[in-house]
């Protein structure tokens, strides 16, 4: 288990430098930069900007600052956010755990109910349950999931107009009451806001993962193994649940190893629309600022959580699939 | 005795059908793949005619007459001071402030009548059908100083309807084009690859994981970032092809790699290497067709995404750029002046049903496509 761990780190030192140098050189790219609005401001001398890029390392070649960023995040030093002139890390460690609130809720909840409906889908294939589950995950994949959340937005609106008092609270994270919560309070109050974002997370997933779980189901209900397991009797329950579902699990937990870097990156659209205090809005801050070393931090740190990631579901899979060995 | 002619009957007719019969005739039983299809086709033609269906031009809006945020202009069919049946026809709206509350909205003017006509003429909006035939004549319209604005208008009072079809032009094809070109990048990368292996092979698929390494948001928002902000728009537009396709063709670059690689090893390839053919014809004669089906059905299958993509990255800002008009951009109108405001102008959200349709029907396509290319899905 040891040689395959460190032969696998080893292969991926080259893709991390790699990916981390395209992210940066991009980034770098992208015309003008941080400086630009200072040097516009007349209050902003030629002497403190020169200061400034010193103190940066921007008057120095891309590849030098390069360098220099990754031997800081190899000894965990991200950089400093020009913008807060605060480090990169104190910036975006409070927005990780939020973004982490709703991507850890969605995606329990997703699996939670996507696998039940894809063997419904897939044991009672072509019924009309199945057809109308099909044709209503069809169209929620449709949907972009900012318009699917505004859509949202204009609903809770509506309700609470309708009713006259506040069911859902239609963005943001906190009611402007928090401070004055009791600790459980202000637990039930964020809970209360992750509904709306959650749901509309949730929806477009679920239609996509069922579909996907319902495929591989079906793939493995048509083969050979199953049709010896019911031949030689075993009840229709134990040759769903333990033939079937146990070979359909496999590709889904290959996919766990996706989940941790996902977790970081935030969940995207959805915390723009709704106003939630997650990674998304700052990255699109500081991609419009460019305030670079936020950017590439944040590009860097779910690299690594992607390496991370994929070898955890390695081992996921090694301990389901006993077919797995890994040497 | 049923069963034995009908097998006869199959056998008689399958030796007289061509592959892409046998494919048209698997896709047309797929009842919602048609209809998708059909649907695709009346967009594209929409889209096509957009300047002539829609009653005004892209970006027109009055200076004098002050149409922000007007909602959607009602059709009367039955005069509602008489009751009886009429043509057609509409009330101005006027723009007025509630003495009391400030808040502003729009009154229908009942004076005055203006008949909706056909094929009604506008010299104000002139435009070239296809680019180059001059016309003034629009599908419908009223006469001035009345409006008509079937889904209302956006925040300058440009009139929804007509920016929808203008946006068709651009939400429809960017998906395309952009599919084409990371069709053309995979299928090109990932032959290289496949058919000569070592180290070609290995600098194209470690570049192909270096990219999906990187998230897609992130890499997305990245690159469009890379286009200035103050370019010209019609710059911007084919800037955001570009990134689209340079982003979507890893995966199809590997499904062509593993293809190509164990096509080098079926008889008909040694066949036609041992006869001495070329390297260029035996990629282009004997692989690239077994391709085919694959590439036809990854197209259809990922043009839903990108045109989502483009919806997303114009909503943040980063895709298309005013004055032209995406369905995308027009929904982040709808984020203007705070979450309370869409209560007051709902049809904002009108041009994200025609995204929603649009996926929906290239998925619907893309399925039947690709049930009908299988043999094992054949009825």
């Amino acid at each position: 288990m040891l040689p395959y761990i460190l032969r696998r780190f080893v292969n991926l030192i080259p893709v991390f430098i790699g990916a981390t140098l395209l992210t940066f050189l991009i980034i770098q790219a992208a015309p003008g930069d941080f400086l630009d609005a200072k040097r516009l401001d007349p209050r902003t001398t030629p002497a403190t900007i020169a200061r400034i890029e010193r103190q940066f390392g921007l008057d120095k070649p891309v590849f030098v600052q390069y360098g220099l960023w990754l031997k800081n995040f190899v000894t965990g030093n991200l950089g400093i956010s020009f913008e807060s002139n605060v480090p990169v890390w104190d910036l975006i460690g409070p927005k990780v755990f939020n973004s982490m609130i709703l991507v850890f809720g969605s995606t329990f909840l997703l699996y939670f109910i996507a696998i039940p409906i894809g063997i419904y889908g897939a044991v009672r294939q072509y019924s009309l349950g199945d057809k109308t589950i099909s044709l209503v995950s069809y169209f929620f994949l449709g949907f972009p999931s900012f318009f699917f959340a505004l859509i949202l937005i204009f609903g809770i609106i509506q309700l609470n107009w309708a009713l006259n008092t506040k069911v859902f609270p239609v963005g943001g994270m906190t009611s402007e009451y928090y401070d004055t919560l009791s600790p459980i309070g202000k637990v039930l109050n964020v809970l209360w806001h992750t509904l709306a974002p959650m749901i509309a997370l949730l929806l477009r997933s679920i239609a996509s993962e069922s579909r996907g779980f319902r495929a591989q189901m079906l793939e493995f209900l048509n083969q050979d193994f199953v049709r010896t397991a019911r031949a030689k009797g075993l009840s229709e329950r134990v040759v769903i649940y333990k033939h079937a579902l146990r070979n359909a699990i496999t590709p889904f937990v290959a996919n766990i190893g996706g989940l941790l870097p996902a977790i970081f990156s935030g969940a995207g659209f959805v915390e723009v629309v709704f106003n939630w205090p997650g990674l998304t809005p700052v990255f699109l801050e500081a991609l419009f600022s460019q305030d670079i070393y936020v950017n590439v931090s944040i590009g860097a740190i779910t690299l690594v959580l992607l390496v991370i990631g994929n070898l955890m579901a390695d081992f996921l899979l090694g301990a389901v699939d006993p077919r797995i060995r890994y040497y | 005795m049923a069963l034995a002619s009908g097998i006869s009957r199959n056998f008689d007719t399958a030796k007289s059908k061509s592959q892409l019969q046998v494919v048209w005739e698997q896709f047309r039983k797929h009842q919602l793949a048609v209809f998708g299809g059909l649907v695709l086709a009346l967009l594209y033609v929409g889209a096509i005619f957009a300047p002539f269906i829609s009653p005004y031009s892209l970006s027109e809006y009055s200076t004098t007459d002050i149409t922000k945020f007007q909602q959607p202009t009602r059709v009367y069919v039955i005069d509602p001071e008489t009751g009886q049946f009429n043509l057609p026809f509409v009330y101005k709206s006027t723009r007025f402030t509630n003495p009391d509350t400030f808040e502003e909205g729009y009154k229908e003017d009942r004076s005055t009548k203006y008949p909706v006509k056909l094929f009604h003429n506008r010299p104000e909006s002139p435009f070239q059908l296809f680019g180059f035939i001059p016309m003034t004549v629009h599908l419908f319209g009223v006469d001035a100083p009345g409006n008509i604005f079937i889904l209302g208008t956006d925040g300058f009072g440009r009139d929804t309807f007509t920016r929808i079809w203008y946006g068709a032009q651009i939400s429809l094809t960017i998906g395309i084009f952009s599919v084409a070109l990371s069709t053309i990048l995979g299928l090109f990368l990932g032959g290289l690859a496949g058919f000569f292996g070592g180290w070609i092979d290995n600098i194209i698929m470690r570049f192909v994981e270096i990219l999906s390494a990187i998230p897609d948001l992130f890499l997305l928002l990245s690159l469009s970032a890379l286009i200035p902000r103050n370019i010209d728009p019609v710059v911007s537009f084919y800037g955001i092809i570009f990134v689209l396709g340079i982003i979507g063709w890893g995966g199809l670059a590997r499904v062509i790699r593993s293809q190509i690689s164990a096509l080098r090893e079926v008889d008909f390839v040694q066949a036609a290497t041992a006869l001495g053919a070329s390297e260029m014809r035996i990629i282009g004669k004997h692989m690239l067709p077994v391709t085919f089906s694959l590439l036809i059905v990854n197209l259809s299958l990922s043009i839903p995404g990108a045109i989502l993509t483009e919806s997303g990255l114009s909503f943040l800002g980063y895709g298309i750029r005013e004055p032209y008009s995406s369905w995308g951009l027009m929904i982040s109108v709808a984020q203007e002046g705070g979450f309370a405001s869409i209560q007051y102008r709902p049809w904002v959200l009108i041009p994200g049903f025609f995204i929603v349709l649009a996926v929906l029907c290239w998925n619907f396509l893309g399925d039947g496509l690709r049930d009908a290319v299988d043999p094992r899905k054949r009825q």
